[in-house]
Formats: C-alpha cells, structure tokens, sequence
C-alpha cells in the first residue's frame, strides 16, 4: 500500500513537473476509448497503439500509461468513460467516439478540465470539433477509401471487361453494403467508390443497397437475399469495409455460387489480407491502423509534453489509404510482418 | 397485508429487538441486513485509499450527476416492481422521447440540419410536458394490457419495447432526418440540463442542473408514495391483489396509474439525456431498464411486490454508479465489471429474499 500511495505522490509531482518541463522520465497517461472494440479495425488499431506507446517510451524516454475502454457501441457508456478518464486527470484522452454528432459534449467536457482530446477514425462534425484548439482530429480521408475501392474495380475493367461484364450488357451490375447510417466514412465511401467507376466513363446500374452496420453477420443476411432476388446478376459488390465484404463472401459460399462476384472492401484487416490471398476478396483498401496509431500517440506525446502539435488546420492530422489487391499483397503483408514483431 | 398491521407489527418487532442481549447472532444479523451499505462504505475508503483522485470535487460531483441521471427511470421502474411487475420497455421509452426532445428543441439558426425546419424551436416548459406526455401514454398502454388482460408485465413490457423500437426506427427517419443522429440542439435546452445555477458549485466544479430535477422529483416521489391513497393503494397492491380489492382498492385504476407514472418518469429521463448524453439515435435509452432494475433491487425493492423505498432506490441506483466509477479508478479491467455488477446484484437479491423468509 505504501508503495502504492508513494508512486502516486511521485506520479502527480511528475505530472506538475512535466508540465514546466523538466522531470527527467515523466510519465504520460493516455485514456482511449474506443467506440466498439469488437470491430475488428478498431481492435487492430487498439493493439497497434499498445504496442506503439512501448517503442515511444524508449523514443522519448518517457512512460507511457495506456488505458483501454470499450464504449460497447453507446454513447452513454461512453461520455462515462471519458468523466472517469477526465476525473482520475489524464494528460491526453483519445476518442473513438461513438455518435459523431455528439463529439461537442466530450469537447467542452475535456475543455473544462483543461485535458487536449483526439478523436481518431471516426471524425466529429466539423463545427464541434473548431469549439476548441485542444480538440483534434487523426483519420483518413473517407473520399480516398472510395476513390480507391472504385479503382480497384476501374483497372480489372481495363484489363478484362468480359471477366468483370458476366452478362455481357456492356453495364457493370453492382450491390452495396453500407456502413452504419449517418457515418462519415459510410457515406463517402458509398459516394466515392462509384463515383471512381462512373467519372471514367464505365456504365453502371445499382441493384440494391443496404446498411449492414460494418458487421459480417448483417452483411451476409443482406447478400443471402439478395442472391435469392438477383442471382448471378451480381457482379460487383462493394462494401464499405472488410467484415462485410467478407459476410458477402460468406453469403455466396454458402449459395454454392461459382464464379465469386467481383468483391472489394476497406480496411485491408488480417482475415481481409487472407481472403486477398485466396482470391476470394478481389481488392481492399489499406487503412492504416499502424499510421493512425503513430499518429495518435505522437501528437499526444507532443501535447502532454507541452510541445506544439503538427497539424493542419489546426485540428487534423489526415493518413494516406492504399489500395491492396494480389498484385500489391506481397507488400502489404511485408508491412503486416513488420508490424507484427 | 394492510400498512397499518405492517406498521404495528414493525414496531412491535423494534421492541423485542431492544429487550433482546446483544447475542453473537442478532449482531450477525445486523451486519447482513446493512451489508450493502457497510460494503459501500468500506469501498469507498479502500478506492479512496487507492486513488486520491475519488474524493475529489470533480469525482464525487460526477458520481453525484450520474446517479441523478439515472435515478428518474429507477424511481418509475421502481413502482412497476412494487406491483411485482418491471418494465423492460423503459429504455425505448427514453430513446424515443430523447429523440422528440431533441428534434423539438434544436437550434433554428441552422435550418439546414435542423429536422423539423418548419417549426421554430419550441419552448422548453412545452417539451417536458410533450415528453412526459409521449412517456405517460406509453406507460398507460403497458398498465392497460397488464390490468385487463392480466398479462404479466414481463410480457407486456416486452411486446411495447418492441414496438417502440419501430417508432423510433421511423421517428429518426422523419423530416429532415433521414435516419442520421439528431444533433445541432438549441443551447437553451443544453444551458437548462447541463449548465448550472452560480452558486451550485464546489470548489471549482458546477453541479448541473439535472441533479437539482432529479431530488426534486425525488422529493415528489417520496410524497406519492408515502403521503397519498395512490401510493398506499399501490402498496396494498403489490402485497397481495385479493386482498386490495376486497379492501375497495381500484386494481385497474392503480395498475395504469403505476405505469403511467413511471412513463411520465422515462419521459423526463428522456428529456435530460437527449441534451446530457448529446446523442440522439435509434440507439439512445437501450439497456437503461436493466440498469434501473437492477439499482432497484440492490435497492431492497423486492420483487416479491409490496415492500420497496424511495430511500433504498437512491442508495441503489447510487451504488451501480459508485460500482462502476470505483472499479475503474481501482484499475479493474473493464470486462471484470459486469461480473461484479452482477455478484453485488445475486447478493443484494439473496439478502432481500433472506429478510422475507424470517418474516415469513
């Protein structure tokens, strides 16, 4: 115990100290809550930070204490999660948040203590996260996914129409699982994926869309109808991430279908990275977990460290997407190797 | 059981107690039957001890604001028990009124990402009435179908949770809406939940609003139950039916009013979490039933009917949130809580039915 209440005394005298900057090892205290820690990017993220904040220590010198809360997908939980972070004096809170039009009230919680708050991946609405300059912004552009997704598409096209074209009516026949309603990334991605196809000058013909809130379960009940409705008339499906491209995937093994429709996700998550290599995933889109983590915790460091922040307007700090298909794989899974170790 | 006899015997009780020697066994007794406060006490120093940062202003004051956030819905839950019903349809109650709240008073500036542009932001006085309302129907159709039918309001409850899901499916999809989280709400009605009177400070912390609403409805609460026919009526109810009817007890006036009541209650409870919790989704108000339920009944309100106090629900709905704060400041990981919220539940549970049985 009296250990205990002594690292304590030490941790908040260092904690005074590191603020006029000269404790030789301060220690950073860093508070992540994540929207919903069973999303498989979002857990890839988490581990990434976790391993992260260990190279960073030994970087900066300095201790990092990472705490992990899951907000199980309600804001309610979540904005508890943060009083709590706020009430035990966290240098830094970093938010997944869970409704992005809630963000104002986590800020102008985190602004009466005084506390920098970085939302991560999924971005606050524009006007709440200007409230105040402690308020920052890591993710990637959600347009990019699109573009990309759509290009991905756009080249099996150019190289092979009749392989993409099954029916051979010259007009790309493709379905859409969306994300949750109302996210930022859903609707850019949904917008920008086919926007790559149609700007080109490829013909296209929506058959159905739907939310499968980024889960493969949903996506796949999606699919499975669809495929009753549709058939072999599906031959591209996008979806605006990993887990419910490969529910799509699920849904057309279980229909025995052969060959697969042209499937493309976000995310380019491990079990995504293998069904790529399969060839049962045609192409995803790198989101850099790893990018973000980084990121995160730099910028965190720097303002618990009182150093000023590199960002752009102010707020952001954006990560650059890659498109994984095949051919790319093989550096994309040398980069999945380096992050592993 | 009337009250009366019940009083009457409760301090013929007190008596022998005090002509009883301090035996090893009626200490024993003492202990358990305030077991869960003697162990809140001792977890409150122990996380004290732990973590200095408990005793802060700041801490207490948001545990203190949590507990009054969710106390309204576990004060009207708490009526539905006492009639040895409950009523899981609470937590859709508060998502739906939340969200009516929320797009009735969003701000007019921004019409754009306003949900219903034609009409201007209402006044507040005129929204709470609109949410208790919206919250007192739906209460009234759960004590229809539970006082005519004779449903059990396990079933009911269910039935209207399900359609309120729907409702509010199609609510979020109204207007301007499509479907998106209702955002953009006017800063009056986030200043009255959320800001705090000048002098309603400690230390440098203000105590929201919402705290003061809720001991005011607490207040009002006690008063109903204690003080007026209804609530002896609801007592006499929840012991034993026959027997209140016999007495000239109107079952299905009171059953509908219990439930109407505790609408009114998640209506309210909707109206300040719409502008607390910010989010206003399909989403908003799911679960808020088991927590209440389950601070009812850490609070001595038993599900055997009849027996409960206002006092146990506080002290109930006080201790979820103390279990939830401590534990994280003590460190325990987050996955380790709802073991223990359940633990404390089972005990607090088998405590309750261990006084029953001796009276028995």
């Amino acid at each position: 115990m009296r250990r205990i209440l002594a690292r304590l005394a030490l941790a908040s005298l260092m904690l005074t100290l590191c603020g006029c900057g000269t404790s030789p090892t301060p220690t950073i205290r860093v508070g992540v809550a994540l929207y919903q820690q069973e999303d498989t990017f979002i857990s890839t993220v988490a581990q990434s930070l976790q391993q992260r904040a260990l190279e960073e220590e030994q970087a900066r010198g300095v201790k990092i204490n990472l705490s992990v809360a899951d907000g199980r997908g309600s804001q309610t939980q979540q904005n508890e999660q943060v009083d709590r972070f706020l009430d035990q004096k966290y240098d830094v809170i970093c938010v997944n948040i869970v409704d992005r039009t809630a963000a104002a009230v986590i800020i102008d919680k985190a602004q009466a203590a005084g506390v920098p708050v970085i939302f991560f991946n999924r971005q606050p609405v524009e006007e709440d996260l200007s409230r105040w300059d402690g308020a920052y912004y890591v993710g990637s552009p959600g347009a990019q996914a699109g573009e990309l997704q759509g290009q991905i598409v756009l080249e099996a096209w150019q190289q092979d129409p009749a392989a993409l074209d099954r029916s051979g009516d010259g007009v790309v026949q493709y379905v859409m699982l969306e994300g949750e309603a109302g996210h930022q990334d859903a609707l850019l991605r949904t917008k920008y994926s086919v926007l790559a196809l149609t700007e080109a000058g490829v013909p296209v013909e929506k058959l159905a869309n739907d939310t499968a809130d980024w889960q493969r379960g949903q996506a796949s009940i999606h699919m499975t109808q669809w495929l009753k409705e549709f058939g072999d008339q599906i031959e591209v499906v996008f979806a605006n991430n990993d887990d419910m491209a490969l529910g799509a995937i699920d849904a057309c093994l279980a229909a025995a279908l052969d060959p697969l429709p042209f499937v493309v996700g976000v995310d380019a998550t491990p079990p995504a990275l293998e069904a790529v290599e399969e060839g049962t995933l045609q192409g995803t889109v790198l989101n850099d977990a790893q990018g973000q983590a980084r990121e995160m915790l730099d910028l965190a460091c720097d303002l618990a460290e009182g150093t000023a922040p590199q960002v752009e307007d102010g707020h952001y700090v954006w990560l650059e997407y890659s498109a994984v298909t095949r051919k790319t794989l093989d550096a994309a899974s040398a980069g999945a190797g380096n992050q592993s170790e | 059981m009337s009250n009366e006899s019940k009083t009457l015997e409760k301090e013929a009780q007190a008596q022998a107690e005090a002509r009883q020697p301090w035996t090893a066994r009626r200490v024993g007794d003492l202990i358990l039957n305030n077991a869960l406060i003697i162990i809140m006490i001792l977890a409150v120093i122990y996380i004290a001890i732990i973590n200095e940062n408990f005793l802060k202003a700041a801490s207490i004051i948001n545990i203190i604001s949590q507990t009054a956030a969710y106390l309204p819905a576990a004060l009207g839950i708490a009526g539905c028990i006492v009639l040895t019903g409950t009523d899981l349809s609470a937590g859709r109650a508060v998502g739906l009124t939340a969200c009516i709240s929320a797009s009735l008073l969003q701000n007019a500036e921004n019409l754009a990402n306003k949900m219903w542009p034609e009409i201007g932001t209402l006044p507040i006085w005129a929204v709470i009435i609109i949410a208790m309302a919206i919250g007192a129907l739906i209460g009234c159709f759960n004590g229809f179908f539970v006082a005519k039918f004779k449903l059990h309001p396990f079933i009911v409850t269910l039935g209207t949770q399900l359609i309120l899901y729907t409702f509010l499916l199609l609510y979020v999809q109204q207007g301007n809406n499509k479907g998106m989280a209702i955002s953009n709400l006017d800063p009056s009605y986030t200043s009255f939940v959320k800001g705090s009177l000048p002098f309603m400070k400690v230390g440098s912390t203000p105590i929201p609003n919402y705290v003061i609403f809720a001991v005011i409805l607490t207040a009002i609460m006690w008063f109903v139950w204690n003080k007026t026919t209804f609530g002896k009526n609801m007592f006499a109810l929840g012991s034993n039916e026959e027997a209140a009817r016999v007495s000239g007890v109107n079952v299905f006036a009171t059953t509908i009013a219990v439930f109407a009541l505790a609408g009114a209650l998640y209506g309210f409870t909707g109206f300040i979490e719409g502008a607390r919790i910010g989010s206003n989704t399909a989403n908003t108000g799911l679960n808020y039933e088991l927590d209440a339920i389950a601070a009812c009944v850490i609070g001595g309100v038993s599900f055997v009917g009849g027996i409960g106090k206002i006092r146990g629900i506080v002290i109930g709905v006080l201790m979820l949130r103390l279990i939830f704060v401590g534990l994280t400041m003590v460190g325990v990981p987050q996955d380790l809580q709802y073991l223990i919220k359940g633990a404390i539940i089972l005990f607090a549970c088998a405590l309750d039915m261990r006084k029953y049985l001796v009276k028995k």
